[in-house]
């Protein structure tokens, strides 16, 4: 059902669109400015690079009339005092699970959040797009698939490896894969022994693997067996974040902290001009390309460095 | 909106609406929401770990080896999809696959009849010139030189794949890497899981084997235990009958350090004599062998660019061989009627059992200095034991240490250049300190086209046979002179200098649409050839009487007689047609050459001038797979126990089906080899091949 609901992609946008509408219809109440509080779990140096980048930002765009608070989740039990920010940013799950709960009034703005795990509190929340946003950490398809074919010009099958929560976005990964000229191979992983077997499967008949997040999946104890016994199958890993790539993916798109802190700057700055009307959730805008040359040497790849791989992907995600 | 363009938030709006019924549902049956909501959070809940989270580094700097194309020497991989296309029952067979060498079923019957495999001739009934590793530990027997391939406690299907250098290998693998090295790696524990069986009937041919496979918290584990009956050759006493277990398991003792621990076991009777070779003292017999080893291996990731590995393995084989003469009193009655007379017993006994051990630690750190220079380096230190009291004429054990010291750098001044240079030092028992250095240089142009040149040394040790034995047969009389009758075989005088190879080549690596080519140009010189010369100078011990001079017995001495060059070009070539059809070919001319006048054995003749493999496999659909192989060898003389062979002409096919259930999967095949039943001698006149075939089952569950 979800399937044929999801071929109709003219449905899709009238339901995109409705909900977008009834954003707009929350009652807003109007409060004075009182900045933007940043919420955080722990003071990892992940969230301080953040919260110095973002302010950093402020600064250079000369929004120094905005004012940022930072809440420490364990510190500041009653996150309350952060209801009366005009913009909550919170930094990681926790945070934003926390701010979720804040009164609906208050927009929050989720950093560090995977884009599955976002849906989930959306949806418990109760909360509405307008007031209840993200940037999430996953970068679109679109981009990962333009990292594929600049590297690997010539591949034809894609691996995909798909679990319980990636699944969803078989049909459109395939679809995209046209667009690439990448023939999308899928294997679906239901349980933990799976993994294996379905990964042989696929690294047989494929040219490459592009790893899609999915707890079941990819995780820091499957990352090893996985990129394992795709090198020594001699297929490249596409992955999905700098840690995978550095752990033995031939190469991926990551947004780096900076880039993230600049992004949910200018949606700081927007939103100030309309308190309350967060755009809508939006992958990464600004990115990076990683490539592990090690890896590439070892699996007989001439890569150029990143900075030539990020211009072409830029031309190509144009032409596409 | 310019958001809206990316995919995933259509798929996020998308679920986010869709998900409102689920909602409503959630409200109808009265759950607590804050029921509902862990439930997801504990099972399938992506949080930012899962992106800006350390991954534990998977591919590190010693996991990643070179690519061919950068590679020191000309490297044949092997796969599991090749072996399985191949259809073979035993190992060496797979080798016949590989441009160069020379594969003799069931050659020797002296000591144990196994395969023999060569690269670029001297072909003995051992395969004494190359180095074989079995997931890093060396088979290499120092007997008789070689590898007893039926007696590893290894079942082919647990093998993920062969690697083969071609060419001497020295600097990375130590003396005997002399005309090249098999490394042969068995499936990662970790890719396996569950339980398979495997079957095989046919022609003088029976296996079952179970294998089983599984995880234990951070512990892998892989078990195959099984039964192998191999009725030989028809006209031979060859058969075998091994039990064999081999156990596997990778403990991942936290991020940065990992346990690998190896256990084997292979035991059986083995037929061995040949009564057309000896009808007099070794006659068909059945012997009993018991091997069995352990290896422990501690990975250490030191950090990002570092790595550290130590390894120790200990080994034990045995073999117990027994034999009793035919009467040899009408014999001995021919030279002398007297001594005949006084002869103690009629038949002579001969109680053979040689037991070998090994123990070998060994460490290694692999480094990257900066991007462009990646090193290798280490030591081991190695004891052998051998007690064979009837070959070396002692009932002492000898011991023969090895220590070596490694280096490999690898350096790439250019993307498009990379040059390896490497040497290992070695001090052993038989013949002292020598050093094996080694360089090449890899050009590569593009990442399609690769060009390589390079200089080898090599050393091969001598082994026992070479060295130390000392094999005789005493018949004992009541007389006072002589109180014994000897025959002499090999009166070794000891302290042969290693045999030393210089290889040269030029090699061309290049993929062209879906042909990939590997070609190479070599020149191998052989200096200090080792061969058994007679000996006229043994004196036997007083009140004896050697037989030698009446029976028609040299008595040998392992000497350094010579040089040798072993000239000529090899290509092998994989060209997938379609993602269906694939095909493999190999091809290698050897021209062999002494350099010098005063050669006893015909060296020329121990190579097959041409030799030539293909393979075609074809997949019909996603049930059904065949293959085709063809060989050929042109003639050739083979040395030790060989004799001169013809030309050889010989077709395998192979038919499969895929079949699967939902509890299990499977694969029923057969195989016919020399499917036009030509019957040809291999490696020795005593070896006639015929049609045989077999059927495969596989069950997976």
């Amino acid at each position: 059902m979800l399937k044929n609901k999801y071929k109709n992609k003219l449905a899709v946008n009238v339901l995109a669109f409705i909900a977008l509408m009834t954003g707009f219809f929350v009652p807003i109440l109007a409060h004075a400015y009182t900045g933007i509080t940043i919420v955080i779990s722990t003071p990892s140096s992940v969230n301080t690079e953040f919260i110095d980048n973002f302010k950093e930002e402020l600064i250079s765009g000369k929004n120094t009339n905005l004012h940022v608070k930072v809440i420490e989740l364990q510190v500041a039990e009653k996150l309350v005092v952060a209801e009366n920010s005009e913009l909550v940013i919170a930094l990681g799950v926790k945070a934003l699970e926390a701010a979720s709960k804040l009164k609906h009034s208050t927009p929050v703005l989720g950093v560090f959040t995977p884009l599955p795990t976002y849906n989930t509190l959306l949806l418990s929340s109760r909360r509405v797009l307008g007031n209840f946003s993200a940037i999430v950490l996953d970068q679109p398809y679109r981009r990962r698939m333009s990292l594929i074919k600049t590297v690997m010009p010539n591949v034809k099958n894609l691996g995909i490896l798909l679990g319980p929560t990636s699944s969803q976005d078989s049909e459109f990964l395939k679809d995209l894969g046209e667009k690439y000229t990448l023939n999308i191979l899928q294997e679906n992983v239901n349980q933990e022994s799976d993994l294996i077997p379905k990964l042989h499967k696929l690294l047989d008949s494929t040219d490459a693997l592009m790893a899609i997040p999915d707890p079941l999946v990819y995780s820091r104890e499957t990352a090893q067996p996985i990129l394992l016994t795709s090198y020594r199958h001699q297929k490249p890993v596409f992955g999905y974040s700098q840690s995978y790539v550095r752990s033995g993916a031939l190469a991926g798109v990551y947004s780096s902290t900076k880039q993230l802190a600049q992004q949910a700057a200018e949606i700081a700055v927007k939103s100030q001009q309309a308190p309350g009307f967060l755009p809508p959730p939006q992958t990464p805008k600004y990115f990076s390309v990683m490539i592990n040359y090690q890896v590439a040497r070892s699996l007989n790849f001439q890569l150029e460095d990143e900075d030539t791989i990020y211009k072409k992907m830029l031309v190509l995600e144009d032409v596409q | 909106m310019i958001n809206f363009k990316y995919p995933v938030l259509l798929v996020m709006l998308f679920i986010m609406n869709s998900q409102q019924a689920i909602a409503e549902e959630a409200i109808a049956v009265e759950s607590d929401e804050k029921d509902v909501w862990p439930q997801v959070l504990a099972s399938q809940y992506l949080t930012e770990d899962d992106y800006l989270g350390d991954v534990p580094k998977a591919l590190t700097v010693s996991r990643l080896s070179q690519s061919l194309a950068d590679a020191a020497s000309a490297i044949t991989v092997i796969d599991r999809e090749t072996i399985r296309a191949s259809g073979i029952l035993d190992l060496p067979e797979i080798f016949r696959l590989v441009p160069g060498f020379y594969v003799g079923t069931n050659a020797g019957y002296v000591y144990n009849t196994n395969h023999t495999v060569s690269y670029h001739g001297m072909t003995t009934a051992y395969s004494g010139s190359m180095q074989v590793l079995l997931n890093g530990r060396s088979v290499y027997s120092p007997l008789f030189g070689g590898v007893n391939w039926s007696e590893l406690p290894l079942a082919i299907a647990d093998i993920e794949r062969i690697e083969i250098t071609r060419g001497p290998n020295a600097a990375s693998y130590g003396a005997n890497s002399f005309f090249g090295v098999i490394n042969i790696i068995t499936q990662n524990p970790s890719d396996l899981a569950g339980s398979n069986i495997f079957v095989t009937h046919g022609n003088g041919r029976n296996e079952v084997f179970y294998r089983n496979a599984g995880k234990l918290n951070d512990l892998t584990y892989r078990f195959t235990t099984g039964y192998r009956e191999d009725d030989g050759l028809d006209n031979r006493n060859d058969f075998k009958r091994t039990r064999l277990l081999s156990a596997q398991a990778d403990y991942q003792v936290n991020e940065k350090n990992g346990l690998e621990l190896e256990l084997g076991l292979a035991e059986g009777a083995r037929g061995e004599g040949n009564i057309n070779e000896d009808p007099i003292i070794f006659l068909p017999r059945t012997k009993q062998i018991n091997n069995h080893y352990a290896l422990v291996r501690w990975r250490h990731n030191v950090s990002d660019t570092s790595d550290f590995s130590l390894q120790a393995y200990y080994s034990y084989d045995r073999s117990d061989d027994e034999t009793t003469s035919i009467n040899l009193r009408p014999l001995i009655a021919t030279l002398n009627p007297v001594i005949a007379a006084a002869m103690v017993s009629d038949n002579l006994y001969v109680k053979n059992e040689v037991i070998q051990k090994r123990t070998d630690i060994e460490a290694q750190h692999t480094f990257a200095v900066n991007d462009n220079i990646r090193a290798v380096w280490g030591g081991s230190i190695r004891q052998d034991t051998m007690y064979a009291p009837y070959y070396l004429g002692t009932r002492k054990t000898d011991y023969f240490d090895l220590q070596r010291l490694f280096g490999h750098v690898e350096w790439r001044p250019f993307e498009k250049l990379t040059l390896n240079t490497g040497a290992m030092v070695e001090h052993n028992d038989f013949t002292g300190t020598d050093i094996s250095p080694r360089a090449s240089i890899n050009f590569k142009p593009n990442q399609n086209h690769a060009f390589r040149l390079g200089i080898s040394s090599a050393l091969r040790t001598p082994n026992y046979l070479e060295e130390k034995f000392q094999d005789r047969l005493v018949i004992l009389t009541t007389l006072a002179n002589p109180n014994a009758l000897i025959l002499q075989f090999r009166a070794n005088k000891g302290n042969v200098k290693p045999e030393q190879i210089i290889s040269r080549e030029l090699g061309y690596m290049g993929k062209i649409g879906h042909l990939q080519l590997d070609v190479r140009l070599f020149s191998d010189i052989i200096d200090d050839v080792i061969r058994f010369n007679q000996r006229t100078d043994f004196t036997a011990p007083t009140n004896t009487l050697l037989l030698n001079p009446f029976v028609d017995v040299d008595i040998n001495s392992g000497m350094n007689d010579g040089s040798a060059a072993a000239e000529g070009f090899e290509w092998q070539a994989a060209w997938q047609f379609t993602n269906k059809t694939k095909l493999l070919l190999n091809h290698a001319y050897v021209h062999i050459r002494e350099t010098q006048e005063d050669l006893k054995r015909n060296y020329v003749k121990s190579m097959p001038r041409n030799t030539f493999s293909a393979l075609i496999t074809h997949k019909f659909n996603k049930k059904w797979d065949a293959s085709f192989a063809y060989y050929q060898t042109s003639e050739a003389t083979l040395l030790g126990d060989g004799d001169p062979v013809d030309l050889i002409r010989k077709c395998d096919l192979r038919l499969a089906r895929k079949f699967s259930s939902n509890n299990w999967n499977g694969e029923v095949s057969a195989v016919v080899e020399n499917l036009f039943n030509d019957h040809y001698q291999e490696f020795a006149d005593y070896n006639i091949l015929k049609r045989r075939a077999h059927i495969n089952l596989r069950l997976d569950f």
